[in-house]
């Protein structure tokens, strides 16, 4: 059994989404943190509490940097993206994410020490493909690396900058998607 | 007995319990002693290459090769990380 199993819905507050629309805009815009990866691409991590049927968003976590070109992380992420990845305008070669050990290590921590789980990753696609104009689905690089993962992938459409929305696919599986709730500021 | 932290991804293979708690001289011994008592955890080596361990919070260069030379003290803290990937 998943560790998720039987969730309904998943509540994010508004002033969480805010962030991770800013923390995507301000990736595109090309503005980065000291230490941050410079790569024009936002990936980071939700965590929250489980209360019955429900995922409530707690913690928004933008991950700073992309362990992509780093080996032995290289070596597996190149064959993911030429046995996976569609071919699109971005090289293969700058594509794809994947989290530093260490500031993994010490998202997990922080979470642990706030008695939170951990429910996914989030990131951005940003460019229309042929037949995908809003690309607001999991493609089939993330359904594989999302495979046995027990997360949530949260796929970002950002295709128009101004009308950003996400969705909530459970290990980036098409047919595994929760609903999302955006809970205004009370 | 040195405490495993185990990451949250993986507690559906150790009955949601984010410590054990093992005895072993070297990090292999313990690692052995984890995976037979948890063997769910084998997906830890699905991706070689991918298994990064911390001890105390600092890194275990080499990979498997070396664990047999990593010597375990009882009060050692031992983290698994399997890094996270998307596209």
């Amino acid at each position: 059994m998943s560790l998720f199993s039987n969730t309904d819905r998943i509540l994010l507050p508004a002033e969480k989404w805010e962030a991770i629309v800013t923390h995507c805009k301000r990736k595109l815009a090309g503005e980065f943190l000291p230490g941050e990866s410079r790569v024009k691409r936002a990936y980071g991590i939700l965590a929250g509490v489980q209360e019955g049927r429900e995922l409530h968003v707690r913690r928004v976590l933008p991950v700073k940097k992309n362990a992509r070109n780093n080996e032995p992380l290289k070596t597996y992420m190149d064959t993911m993206m030429t046995e996976h990845a569609v071919a699109s305008t971005t090289p293969l070669s700058q594509r794809g994410w994947i989290t530093d050990p260490r500031e993994l290590m010490e998202c997990y921590d922080l979470c642990d020490r706030e008695d939170l789980q951990i429910f996914g990753t989030y990131h951005m696609h940003i460019v229309p493909w042929e037949g995908d104009a809003v690309r607001d689905t999991p493609t089939l690089l993330d359904t594989v690396l999302a495979k046995e993962s027990n997360l949530y992938s949260f796929i970002i459409s950002i295709v128009d900058i101004e009308h950003p929305f996400m969705r909530a696919f459970y290990e980036g599986v098409n047919d595994k998607e929760t609903p999302l709730v955006i809970q205004e500021n009370s | 007995m040195a405490t495993i932290i185990i990451p949250f991804p993986f507690r559906k293979h150790t009955e949601n319990q984010r410590e054990i708690s093992l005895t072993g001289e070297t990090l292999d011994n313990v690692l052995d002693g984890l995976l037979k008592q948890y063997s769910g955890l084998q997906v830890i080596h699905d991706q070689p290459g991918l298994l990064s361990i911390f001890v105390n919070g600092k890194s275990v260069a080499g990979g498997a090769d070396n664990w047999a030379d990593v010597a375990i003290a009882d009060s050692d803290e031992i983290s698994l990380i399997i890094p996270i990937a998307g596209g």
